[in-house]
């Protein structure tokens, strides 16, 4: 068995199996924890507010505009640019298909590819250097925020430098990276990608039971 | 048993000689001409007419010179006319000029038209192999070199009053994030650039041609990924940091002085000549950068081959430029004198690092002078004038 084989073979397995069950173990995890029985009586819907939160969230408020556009414009640009990089590129329609799901669907094209990944990275650079540079952010952040970043960084220069798909040692560094990725991920601050609707939707739910706006 | 003997016969043997002798004189010609070759200086004596040299006199070496340098003469729907030799350039800087220079329609290499046989491509093969290669790689390993010593001799450049632990205001957050931007997706072009350039003369000697040819395609495709990202960071950082660099006379005060390393203090404000310049130099070497490897990306842009192989000349030399310089502002930044990173790394720095540094920017800034007032060129003048327009 090669090295290529191993990384998108077992190793593969092995590794997405972890991400799915411990992400679902922490998700769960979380949802257990509850919360005290609130005895006031409520003046508005939590439900509501657990969704408006959720929305709310997505556009920062007035006031704060000029001062987070920058990490405002990037987080999107790296987030969306990732979800589609991730979902509709070629060879990973391909790479789930086969392995895994045995169904396709349309893909980008190659140059729009490229466009997102490059809209992708420039928004990860930006959110790292911000990290760096505001001292609020840089005395916040620890040695897990500074290798998840890096370690998404790296999937993502690694999938660009395999792009030629004619060198197997690039793309089993790839999928080695990936697969390292998936297993950090469960661990990690990572998780914010799956318990963000969690965290927004408790403040919006708390702030919607009180009659106010999350 | 059996008996051995040998017999001299005389007839056989003067037969056999003359046989030998023959076949000498008749392969004699063929092996000098299939075998030996002649000094590049040798002179030709001249050749029958013939299939070889259809000129007579002619030597064969003359004609395919000609052919190959071209000139006036036809080769579409015409009689070919063996052309007139305008003389080729002695060196091939010359034939890429000429190539540039060419008028629309024009007998070019390029075009192909009114040559017969192209040699632009190897004029600009020597120029990568003779001048690119072996001078950038040595640029760029004096420059490292020369980093080393510079901070052997001289050491860190400490602050001389000490650190006041009091801190100004310098660059914003998205001064910061311009910079630090446009430095991640410099450092990611630059790796891979030099890895694209110097892969087959340095890196095949140490990790062989197939490591190499695995390195190099990784290289290339990130290095197209990265380049529209590094343009844009170069964009960004050329509209938020266009403020303040613009020259001006204190500038030359400072370029006299040679920064205060020929003795006494000089004057800058927000930045300093070297500052300047450099910002300058990355803004046109930057852009300059940007169109070439633009034309390069995207090689639909002109037919022209001689654009494409200016390109790739402009595009290495301007690489190496960028990257010797940005080895000095990384070093002066960092390691080589106290206090600076601070003010990339945190926007704020030691009120006695921009007394030292910049002290007009500091007296602007804070209204206080920098205590420079002996100084005559030009500190003091920016408290002198806050005093006078309160």
């Amino acid at each position: 068995m090669s090295f290529l084989h191993f990384v998108e073979g077992p190793f593969f397995y092995f590794s997405a199996a972890v991400f799915v069950v411990f992400a679902i173990w922490r998700l769960v995890g979380i949802i257990r924890i509850g919360k005290k029985p609130d005895l006031a009586p409520p003046r508005g819907s939590a439900a509501a507010g657990f969704v408006k939160g959720n929305l709310r969230h997505f556009i920062p408020r007035a006031i704060f505009a000029e001062r987070t556009w920058m990490h405002l414009v990037a987080g999107y640009a790296f987030h969306l640019g990732l979800f589609v990089v991730v979902f509709f590129a070629a060879p990973h329609i391909l790479f789930l298909e086969e392995r895994i799901l045995g169904f396709g669907w349309p893909a980008l094209p190659r140059w729009g590819f490229i466009i997102v990944a490059e809209i992708a990275i420039a928004g990860l650079i930006v959110l790292w250097v911000r990290r760096l540079s505001d001292p609020v952010m840089r005395l916040i952040s620890d040695w897990d925020d500074h290798v998840g970043s890096w370690l998404t960084f790296l999937v993502m220069l690694t999938g660009c430098l395999a792009m030629q798909e004619a060198h197997d040692p690039l793309r089993a560094i790839h999928m080695l990276s990936v697969n390292i990725w998936l297993i950090y991920f469960p661990f990690s601050r990572l998780m914010h990608g799956f318990t963000f609707f969690l965290s927004r939707g408790a403040t919006g739910a708390s702030y919607g039971r009180k009659g106010m706006n999350p | 048993m059996v008996k051995l003997s040998f017999r001299l016969r005389p007839r056989c043997l003067t037969v056999a000689l003359m046989a030998m002798l023959l076949s000498f004189a008749i392969a004699a010609p063929a092996v000098t001409q299939s075998s030996v070759r002649p000094p590049d200086d040798a002179v030709n004596t001249g050749q029958e007419p013939g299939l070889t040299a259809p000129l007579g006199s002619e030597s064969d070496s003359d004609i395919w010179r000609r052919i190959k340098q071209g000139g006036a003469g036809a080769t579409e729907g015409e009689a070919a006319v063996m052309p007139s030799v305008p003389g080729r350039p002695v060196n091939t800087f010359g034939t890429v000029l000429d190539e540039l220079t060419a008028v629309q329609g024009g007998a070019t290499s390029s075009s192909g038209h009114g040559r017969l046989i192209q040699t632009l491509g190897e004029d600009w093969r020597l120029i990568r192999r003779n001048y690119i290669l072996p001078y950038t790689g040595w640029i760029f390993l004096g420059v490292v070199s020369l980093l080393a010593l510079f901070y052997i001799v001289r050491g860190r450049i400490a602050i001389k009053e000490g650190r006041s632990g009091k801190m100004i205001y310098r660059f914003s957050m998205s001064h910061r994030i311009a910079h630090w931007f446009l430095a991640a997706t410099f450092i990611l072009m630059g790796l891979s650039g030099l890895i694209v350039l110097f892969g087959r003369t340095a890196l095949v000697p140490l990790i062989g041609k197939e490591a190499n040819a695995v390195l190099a395609s990784a290289a290339l495709q990130g290095h197209n990924l990265f380049g529209p990202v590094f343009i844009l960071a170069l964009l960004i950082l050329i509209v938020r940091f266009m403020r303040g660099n613009f020259f001006q006379l204190v500038d030359l005060k400072w370029l006299l002085k040679a920064g205060g390393l020929l003795g006494g203090h000089a004057s800058s404000y927000h930045y300093n000549f070297g500052e300047k310049s450099w910002y300058w130099i990355v803004v046109l070497v930057g852009l300059l950068m940007s169109a070439t490897g633009l034309l390069l990306l995207f090689p639909w842009i002109t037919d022209k081959l001689v654009w494409h192989q200016l390109s790739t000349i402009l595009h290495a030399g301007g690489a190496i430029l960028m990257i010797c310089i940005a080895l000095g502002h990384a070093y002066i930044g960092s390691i080589g004198m106290e206090g600076s990173l601070d003010s990339m790394l945190r926007g704020e720095v030691d009120e006695n690092w921009a007394k030292e540094h910049h002290d007009l920017w500091y007296e602007q800034a804070t209204g206080k002078s920098a205590g420079h007032d002996g100084d005559k060129d030009g500190a003091g003048d920016a408290t002198a004038a806050t005093e006078g327009a309160s």
